[in-house]
């Protein structure tokens, strides 16, 4: 028995769990839910689905390039039952998790890190253009009063009318005032 | 008060969930890729032999949409559609196969096992596809 991966998102589908999906050239897509099994459906691309592994990998979220992450492999070559190598297999696993545990943890606070100082800048663009904006608005406060005592008479015409805001021009139903 | 719904909004796609059923699935991007863009395989599906069961005797086929047409002028309409320059666009990109889900899960391929046997068998084809690093 094995413990294969989503086709859509990679979570793990454990035996008795899940559906496949044979495709007419034999390729054996398994998928850990119905809403995986769905969006295959839709033809969705899982790469760029928010949600998917696939994704977080593709656009730099997660660690891809690692020694630790190239232990876990489909191997089609049986090996004969050993005490010994089965109990080193097991103590090594969970030395390497530990250490991919902290490599993940170093590479989410550098990636943090990163869109902070990102943020920053974007913060601190926005208010100062939003200052800039707000010292001309209080340079030239005179004018507005005066314009507002002359009306002037502004031509629409008739193509300007649009039919998206209710009761310009075409709407059928009754004109409110 | 008149009609609020908006008009025009289902481009005339009819049925959707029956298009989306598995038994109706069409070929796919990645057979498409690695397969049928191939230059010889790709002139053996635009000249097919006659066939009755499909459209058009499977005279007018579009290898990148996988699909056929009925006349020579629909198909060459269909090449300056929007639908099919989409999907050129799409096949431009490697395609999303089950090695890559696997890869995003962090589990690898093991290598093949020694050459002891004779001489190398002949690969398959998901081998000699564009590795592409997720």
């Amino acid at each position: 028995m094995r413990i294969e991966k989503c086709y859509f998102c990679s979570t793990s589908v454990y035996p008795g769990h899940g559906s496949a999906f044979v495709r007419n050239d034999a390729k054996v897509f398994r998928f850990c839910t119905s809403k995986c099994h769905k969006n295959f459906k839709m033809k969705r691309n899982p790469r760029k689905v928010r949600w998917t592994k696939a994704f977080r990998k593709a656009a730099g979220k997660e660690m891809t390039i690692d020694s630790t992450i190239d232990f876990e492999k489909r191997r089609n070559i049986p090996v004969r039952y050993d005490r010994e190598l089965v109990q080193t297999t097991l103590k090594v696993m969970k030395r390497v998790g530990e250490i991919k545990k902290r490599r993940e943890l170093a590479f989410f606070k550098n990636r943090m890190a990163l869109s902070r100082d990102k943020h920053r800048a974007h913060r601190k663009k926005v208010l100062e253009a939003a200052k800039a904006s707000g010292v001309k608005q209080l340079l030239q406060p005179a004018t507005s009063p005066e314009s507002s005592k002359t009306r002037e008479k502004v031509k629409i015409s008739s193509k300007a009318r649009t039919a998206l805001v209710q009761g310009e021009g075409r709407s059928m139903g009754m004109d409110m005032d | 008060m008149g009609r609020l719904r908006r008009s025009r909004a289902h481009h005339a796609r009819r049925d959707v969930h029956r298009a989306a059923r598995t038994r109706v699935r069409g070929r796919d991007l990645d057979q498409i890729q690695m397969l049928d863009l191939d230059p010889k395989r790709r002139a053996e599906l635009e000249a097919q032999p006659l066939d009755f069961e499909k459209p058009g005797l499977a005279q007018h086929y579009c290898v990148e949409c996988a699909k056929y047409y009925e006349t020579d002028a629909a198909l060459t309409s269909h090449w300056r559609s929007k639908v099919h320059k989409r999907r050129c666009k799409q096949l431009k990109e490697p395609a999303y196969t089950i090695e890559e889900s696997e890869r995003a899960a962090g589990l690898g391929r093991a290598e093949r096992r020694p050459a002891v046997a004779v001489a190398a068998a002949p690969m398959v084809v998901e081998d000699a596809a564009p590795v592409v690093v997720a």
